[in-house]
């Protein structure tokens, strides 16, 4: 191989993620010092291990390591502002409550949903667990299908299922001006 | 289909996670079923919402530079270990307490890319026995009437075991199709979460020991027995489902 291949290759796979990239590492820290730091991290670790990816979605992959070097980061940067959440243990109480999306017939919740604006939504979404804000970002922002969220936060496809499902329900309350969500309390 | 087990569906719905069979029925569900019909709208209206107005942060200008520049241009020296660098990364499963004194080896196969054609397939039936209102045909805790039915409708007599008191409780059982053929899949639970155990007559292979791989976040332990082929598939960690397959082979 010529002497750059390799280079130009990542980089040709590698940047046009960047600000996909970017834009996780950033709403997972908080802070744009932060997540430049993460996303430098994890472009050098992606590079170094380049070999062992043998195909499939890159986004994936790389968004994979961004995630795990946002958890080192945290481990050794654990910030008091960084609130983690548990899952529940699958079949509790909560959990059946909980994933049941919607209580009421006529929920009158959909018309505050439309009424938001940016800025309310970016608090909003500030004050979540990381974990609920990850996979709220996976799913909707990054368009990702259960199975490759599962792939990227290490987790078994049922438990992001319940997780999304929190997760929303989490930002409707928060939205709704209830009390900041339970994950909160235990942090 | 019961409603809640539909209602359960929507977010998967919304998410554009069902099957095309799977999305009718629940499509067709909500057209007379205002409750979920209000669900589904009012997630989508987050996922909307979401989508349109949470701000997105871009990459600042001179990132992509910086990372450039940090890049060495030749290969850098492979590292010792390849802590979660998500390729290939099934670790060697140990079993603890209950099970010490038995030497369980895993062989590690398969990877997240490719894989047997087989795996794929429990792992898609395991799925819709889950979505589907079809987990078993023969819902009791009873081995004695679970492998006397499967017995009377399958060329094979897999092992059927009652494991409650090791935690995995066993539900029913169910006739199913893999890989084009009929299987027996024998329905066990630990905790919440569903194993299904897959079984039918392989006798074109000599027996074989456990086998381990993780794909699409489920676990498959398999191994080979008196003809039979078994794959047992699961959410649960991988060292309850290599427990449970050790306690289904076990004496």
């Amino acid at each position: 191989m010529a002497r750059g291949d390799r280079k130009r290759r990542f980089e040709l796979l590698a940047l046009p993620h960047l600000d996909a990239a970017y834009n996780l590492a950033r709403w997972l820290a908080g802070n744009t010092t932060d997540a430049e730091d993460v996303v430098q991290d994890a472009y050098l670790r992606a590079y170094r291990y380049f070999d062992a990816f043998h195909g499939g979605n890159f986004r994936v992959w790389l968004l994979t390591i961004v995630r795990n070097c946002f958890m080192t980061w945290v481990r050794e940067n654990r910030s008091s502002r960084m609130v983690f959440h548990a899952d529940p243990p699958v079949g509790t109480t909560a959990e059946t409550e909980e994933t049941a999306w919607g209580q009421r017939p006529t929920d009158p919740e959909t018309m505050l949903l439309d009424s938001i604006d940016s800025q309310t939504l970016a608090r909003l979404m500030e004050r979540l667990p990381v974990e609920y804000r990850e996979v709220l970002l996976l799913r909707e922002v990054e368009d990702l299908p259960y199975k490759d969220i599962a792939a990227i936060t290490g987790v078994p496809l049922g438990t992001v299922m319940s997780r999304l499902s929190r997760a929303r329900l989490a930002l409707r309350r928060l939205w709704l001006g209830s009390e900041a969500p339970e994950a909160a309390h235990g942090a | 289909m019961a409603h809640d087990r539909i209602r359960r569906q929507v977010p998967a719905l919304a998410d554009g996670e069902l099957e095309p069979l799977r999305r009718f029925l629940v499509t067709r569900h909500l057209a007379r079923c205002p409750d979920c019909a209000a669900d589904l709208e009012a997630l989508q209206s987050m996922q909307t919402m979401i989508r349109t107005r949470l701000p997105l942060h871009r990459a600042p200008p001179g990132l992509a530079a910086r990372i450039g520049a940090a890049l060495p241009l030749e290969a850098p020296p492979p590292a010792p270990t390849r802590p979660w660098i998500p390729a290939e990364r099934f670790a060697g499963t140990a079993l603890a307490g209950a099970l010490a004194g038995v030497a369980l080896t895993l062989l590690l196969v398969g990877g997240q890319h490719g894989g047997d054609p087989l795996t794929a397939d429990v792992i898609s039936d395991h799925i819709r026995s889950m979505q589907a209102d079809h987990l078993t045909d023969v819902a009791t805790s009873d081995q004695h009437t679970v492998k006397p039915w499967l017995s009377a409708r399958l060329d094979v007599s897999p092992a059927v075991k009652e494991l409650a008191a090791q935690g995995f409780p066993l539900v029913g059982g169910r006739l199913d199709y893999v890989d084009g053929h009929p299987a027996a899949a024998i329905v066990y639970r630990h905790d919440k979460h569903v194993i299904n155990l897959f079984a039918w007559s392989d006798p074109g292979h000599a027996d074989a020991g456990f086998s381990a791989t993780a794909r699409q976040g489920f676990n498959v332990v398999t191994w080979r027995r008196d003809g039979i082929a078994y794959f047992a598939v699961s959410d649960v960690e991988s060292e309850q489902l290599a427990a449970f397959a050790h306690l289904v082979a076990g004496g």
